[in-house]
């Protein structure tokens, strides 16, 4: 046999066999390449008993968008995190089974990969730990622990599923955390403008960059230097740093935040530093989303921090004198928030409801 | 985990301190350090063993561009004491290790052991307690590593809430 004939007859083994494949998407597997800009770094939150695989990813988006996982059989995970909304749900406290809002905001899911701190408080340390806590909450998911095996062991995929990932039958709550972290994993956002900016293929406009010039200066009233210096806690490439801050919002917090989880007086209002990636798809603001508007939060960094004993210290000379923006440099700030929004990232189909066919 | 204990003896005294250092953590808020990792004996001290150490004086150049007057407990004190690779010990893959000063709010930056011991370093890196004779002010205090003539103080942690030692991998 001739190389070519060799090669053809290949070809027609292959049509052959890609002509009895299912109809259905075969269910990918192997290890799953994680694609990240190398600016991101590689400090990932994977925990050794959970790597990366493509079945798992599978399972795991399966099980994001199973509103079967919830006492009333209505909500999902993307219920309060949908993905045209960067994984947030536009409320300003989320809404649940028992119809009763929840205590804080639904935070963006994005990049959480680089995340070790879970919540608003910071209080899960990795993302498997995490998914048990909406899914076991009364005003949330609704379900008591042991109750999603049941709820879905049933239903078709899942048990095949959960044995080409897990390498048996058994549906536990545990698996279920780890598929759905696995996918949560994926969620990767590096395509705004800002990040083509970064990489020297966007031109920023005369606002835009003078926008980006107020993000990343730290003001300085005796020389005249104006800024804003949002860049010392949401700068960067990723747009988050991990820290707990207070910024302000009371002057005697209502809800303690992270002093909650350690106890620590100095903890008092703080709260977690969100991503500033796709901000302008995330509202409301803040832990208890009371701002609908991104001209509300700046105008509270602007002029309305409030003084207190645990306010952050990048914040404190914001209080004292503020930063008396000026309309034309709210505009500006808010041109630049603008580049934040990655349109790639919330119309990824790999990231959509995958038990709706398009 | 080794609760450490230099100033508490079994005398009659020792529950008034102990109620004593207790108050002033309540009161002001004011944490403990903890130290682990590659150690021998892990530890967590209390404002009160803190204060009992022996402190050292240095100077450094904060954000402020002025000179202060820093004191505290060189971080080599605190690592020898529980049992890290200090002195003779630092050779060989015992280079690969390095510490990682965690912040309350949840910032961290890292030194080289090298860095930290005397034997290599000439400069002395310390948990401050305090600036020109007065308690680091909150926001800043209770503890704060201080690198003196480092040019910028971003490695100058504010807030110390942990000290933990590390192997490279």
């Amino acid at each position: 046999m001739t190389v070519s004939r060799f090669v053809l007859f290949g070809f027609v083994a292959l049509a052959v066999l890609a002509a009895f494949q299912p109809a259905d998407d075969p269910v990918p597997t192997g290890p799953y390449e994680l694609k990240y800009p190398a600016s991101f770094g590689g400090r990932f939150s994977i925990p050794a008993d959970n790597p990366m695989t493509q079945e798992g990813v599978y399972l795991g988006r399966l099980l994001f968008y199973e509103p079967r996982l919830s006492a009333t059989g209505t909500v999902s995970c993307a219920s309060c995190h949908q993905q045209s909304r960067a994984f947030t749900d536009g409320l300003a406290k989320s809404v649940g089974v028992s119809g009763k809002p929840t205590r804080r905001n639904s935070m963006s899911l994005v990049n959480l990969l680089w995340v070790r701190q879970l919540f608003w408080d910071g209080r899960s340390n990795s993302l498997e730990e995490q998914t048990l806590v909406p899914l076991q909450h009364t005003d949330e998911m609704g379900l008591k622990p042991g109750e999603a095996a049941l709820k879905i062991q049933k239903t078709a995929p899942y048990a095949a599923l959960f044995r080409r990932v897990f390498g048996s039958d058994s549906i536990t709550d545990g698996r279920i955390a780890k598929a759905i972290a696995q996918f949560e994993r994926t969620l990767i956002s590096a395509d705004s403008p800002y990040d083509r900016f970064l990489a020297g293929k966007y031109a920023l406009t005369a606002a835009e960059e003078r926008g980006f010039r107020l993000f990343s200066t730290a003001p300085n009233p005796e020389r005249g230097i104006r800024g804003g210096n949002c860049v010392h806690c949401h700068g960067g490439p990723k747009l988050m740093q991990e820290l707990f801050h207070n910024n302000g919002l009371d002057s005697n917090a209502t809800d303690p935040g992270r002093q909650e989880v350690t106890g620590l007086e100095l903890d008092h209002g703080r709260f977690r530093v969100p991503t500033l990636r796709n901000i302008t798809l995330t509202a409301p603001y803040m832990h208890d989303g009371r701002f609908t508007t991104l001209a509300a939060v700046l105008d509270h960094y602007s002029d309305h921090v409030q003084a207190s004993p645990t306010l952050s210290r990048e914040l404190v000379a914001a209080q004292a004198g503020g930063l008396g923006l000026t309309p034309s440099e709210r505009n500006d700030l808010l041109a630049f928030l603008h580049l934040l929004t990655d349109t790639v990232f919330v119309n990824n189909p790999q990231f959509s409801n995958p038990h709706v066919r398009h | 985990m080794t609760r450490f204990n230099l100033l508490f003896r079994p005398a009659p005294w020792a529950l008034f301190v102990l109620i004593g250092a207790f108050c002033l953590a309540a009161g002001t808020g004011f944490g403990q350090i903890t130290i682990s990792g590659e150690v021998t004996k892990p530890l967590t001290l209390q404002a009160a063993d803190l204060k009992a150490l022996p402190h050292t004086e240095v100077t450094g150049k904060d954000r402020d561009g002025k000179e202060h007057k820093y004191a505290g407990v060189p971080l080599a004190d605190l690592l020898k004491l529980a049992g890290a690779t200090m002195g003779g010990e630092l050779r060989g893959e015992n280079l690969m290790k390095y510490v990682v000063v965690k912040a309350i709010d949840g910032y961290e930056t890292l030194y080289a052991l090298p860095e930290l011991d005397a034997d290599f370093a000439t400069r002395t890196i310390i948990l401050a307690d305090s600036v020109d004779g007065s308690p680091l002010p909150s926001g800043v205090g209770p503890y704060r590593i201080v690198v003196p003539g480092e040019k910028k103080p971003a490695r100058w942690v504010r807030e110390v809430k942990s000290i933990e030692v590390r192997f490279a991998k």
